[in-house]
């Protein structure tokens, strides 16, 4: 557990002194700020609005940060080959690759709370200060991120980042119309195209699941119905995930 | 107390191989080729051999880097492929690359942690290492401030931050200084005085014959020699080295190579110094000195490249 914990600190530490973590940081502040004089131009429920976008500006760079990190976090160990004295320690694959994914997480979910922090002022500024529902639909995005970068993860073990980075924005954007997917192929007449589309569905993850964006922004009550199978699914998807990172790992040749 | 005698070898490798695929049609390429290996405890082993003979090849096997395609090895009798395997072993890669965010002491850190040390320790071991490698000014600074031979010296610390029993490095010397080379060589004989294994690969032939109790030769993946310096070059003299007055006529016709200058030195196969002697004295060639040339490690390596040669690329003169 130590070795995951130096592992994971390791790579927290790589992340936040980087500077291109810190211009997608102030990118995204600023973009939750610009939520605040949207306020002044919208017409209708100008609360909702400011909400949605806010939301909608956290959900997005937590996923562009998540993806960012992720695509490279493996990879980049072997084309330096810092991995040559990590991996010659007394220490498995899979502790490397645990460690790396949990410096990973440590790293994304302390971006996205420093967005909440801002977006939180922000609200308060506006004398609307977020609800019970944004805090659980923000712990319900952690685990978004946490799915998603444990597929960042998994590309990072065997390909390189460009490639990883196609990936996991293939998996990020199929995941987001999962849903659609299944309609689609439920809808369709030729039995092939059917077979294809639901083989997909089930093949890759549905992000949806995770999202009770709606109820956070109508300022309704936790969807408590929706949140624990959310988890559930979650985390036994990203379990999955990082344990064919880890198996495909284990066999790889460190050049 | 274990009996060293009984105790197991600090590397043992039987029928070691590995073969690479690569291109477009997977062709295979054999890297290692049945390497039968054993090294002492307590010896300083030197692991010789051209460019692409398989010696990172097998050190990456032995470190769980590269996963053998037959054969077995052990660290200390436990299988390579454990890591347990490699807790008492210090590795130093060839062009050491490190973490340049990190500062050195947060660099080993981090090693003394994951080789679950305590943290006193870790701190103790630390600040000797940085003072013997001469590194305590630089301490604080990010690594990727550092020279190539600072980064070296840090990679010694690393290396030996956990007081291995079985130290592995992979070029030490490469691309050093004078002092840089004087450090690792001291730091070398320091850890095997300290009871330590030391096995190491080198391009620099002239410190693997300084510091070895013995020497492997491998070439083309295959295991060429291994034994002490004096097993391995002591009943070979590559030629003889004769100091002659004049080199007549009659007598440069039967020398490979007649000097045109006097006096002259030829350089005598040994199998024919005798007849080419008496004969030169029969010619009233003034002979001032005979001198046999044993072999050095460097020509027992050309020679070893030289018979490994395929007999079609030695007909074509394809460089080894």
């Amino acid at each position: 557990m130590s070795r995951i914990w130096a592992l994971a600190v390791n790579t927290f530490r790589e992340a936040v002194r980087d500077r291109v973590l810190y211009s997608l940081l102030f990118f995204a502040i600023g973009v939750l700020a610009l939520s605040l004089a949207i306020d002044d131009i919208t017409i209708g429920d100008q609360a909702k609005v400011v909400r949605s976008v806010g939301q909608g500006a956290v959900d997005l760079f937590g996923s562009i940060i998540a993806m960012f990190l992720g695509i490279s976090v493996i990879h980049k160990e072997l084309e330096r080959k810092t991995v040559y004295t990590v991996l010659s320690r007394p220490l498995t694959r899979a502790t490397f690759v645990l460690g790396k994914y949990t410096g990973l997480l440590l790293t994304v979910f302390v971006e996205v709370a420093v967005l909440v922090v801002f977006y939180s002022i922000f609200m308060s500024i506006r004398s609307d200060p977020p609800g019970l529902t944004l805090f659980v639909s923000m712990g319900m995005l952690l685990m978004e991120l946490a799915l998603l970068t444990a597929w960042a993860t998994l590309f990072s073990a065997y390909s390189a980042p460009t490639t990883a980075a196609a990936f996991t924005l293939a998996v990020f954007v199929i995941g987001h119309l999962a849903d659609d997917i299944w309609l689609y192929g439920s809808q369709a007449e030729a039995p092939s195209l059917r077979m294809a589309a639901h083989t997909l569905y089930w093949a890759l993850p549905n992000f949806e699941l995770f999202s009770i964006r709606r109820a956070a922004v109508h300022q309704l009550a936790v969807p408590w119905d929706r949140v624990w199978p959310g988890l559930v699914y979650g985390l036994g998807y990203t379990t999955a995930v990082l344990a064919a990172a880890m198996a495909i790992f284990q066999r790889k040749d460190v050049k | 107390m274990t009996d060293a005698s009984s105790s197991p070898p600090a590397i043992q490798a039987e029928g070691l191989r590995k073969v690479y695929r690569t291109g477009f049609w997977m062709r295979p390429h054999v890297g290692l080729d049945r390497l039968d290996l054993q090294v002492e405890r307590g010896e300083i082993f030197g692991f010789i051999g051209p460019n692409g003979a398989g010696k990172t090849t097998t050190i990456k096997i032995l470190m769980g880097l590269h996963r053998a395609t037959k054969g077995v090895a052990t660290l200390f009798g436990i299988d390579h492929r454990d890591p347990a395997s490699r807790a008492q072993v210090g590795f130093l890669p060839e062009r050491p690359y490190f973490y340049q965010h990190l500062t050195a002491r947060e660099l080993l850190r981090f090693y003394g942690q994951l080789m679950e040390l305590p943290g006193d320790m870790i701190t103790r071991r630390t600040e000797a290492l940085l003072e013997r490698v001469d590194l305590v000014r630089f301490a604080d600074v990010p690594l990727r401030s550092y020279s190539k031979g600072m980064l070296q010296r840090v990679g010694l610390c690393q290396t030996l931050l956990h007081e291995p029993q079985l130290i592995v490095l992979d070029e030490p010397m490469s691309g050093l200084d004078p002092l840089g080379r004087a450090l690792v060589r001291d730091l070398i004989l320091e850890e095997r005085d300290r009871g330590c294994t030391v096995f190491f690969s080198s391009h620099i032939l002239h410190d693997v014959e300084t510091l070895s109790d013995r020497v492997a030769l491998l070439v083309r993946g295959q295991m060429r020699g291994v034994g002490t310096l004096d097993a391995l070059l002591g009943g070979r003299t590559q030629y003889i080295e004769v100091q002659v007055s004049s080199v007549p006529e009659a007598l440069a016709r039967v020398v490979e190579e007649a000097p045109s200058e006097t006096p002259a030195v030829l350089r005598l196969d040994p199998a024919r110094a005798d007849a080419v002697l008496e004969q030169a004295v029969a010619l009233g060639v003034r002979i001032r000195s005979v001198a046999p040339v044993r072999q050095t490690l460097e020509t027992l390596l050309l020679d070893e490249v030289d018979r490994a040669r395929p007999v079609d690329e030695k007909r074509l003169g394809v460089l080894a």
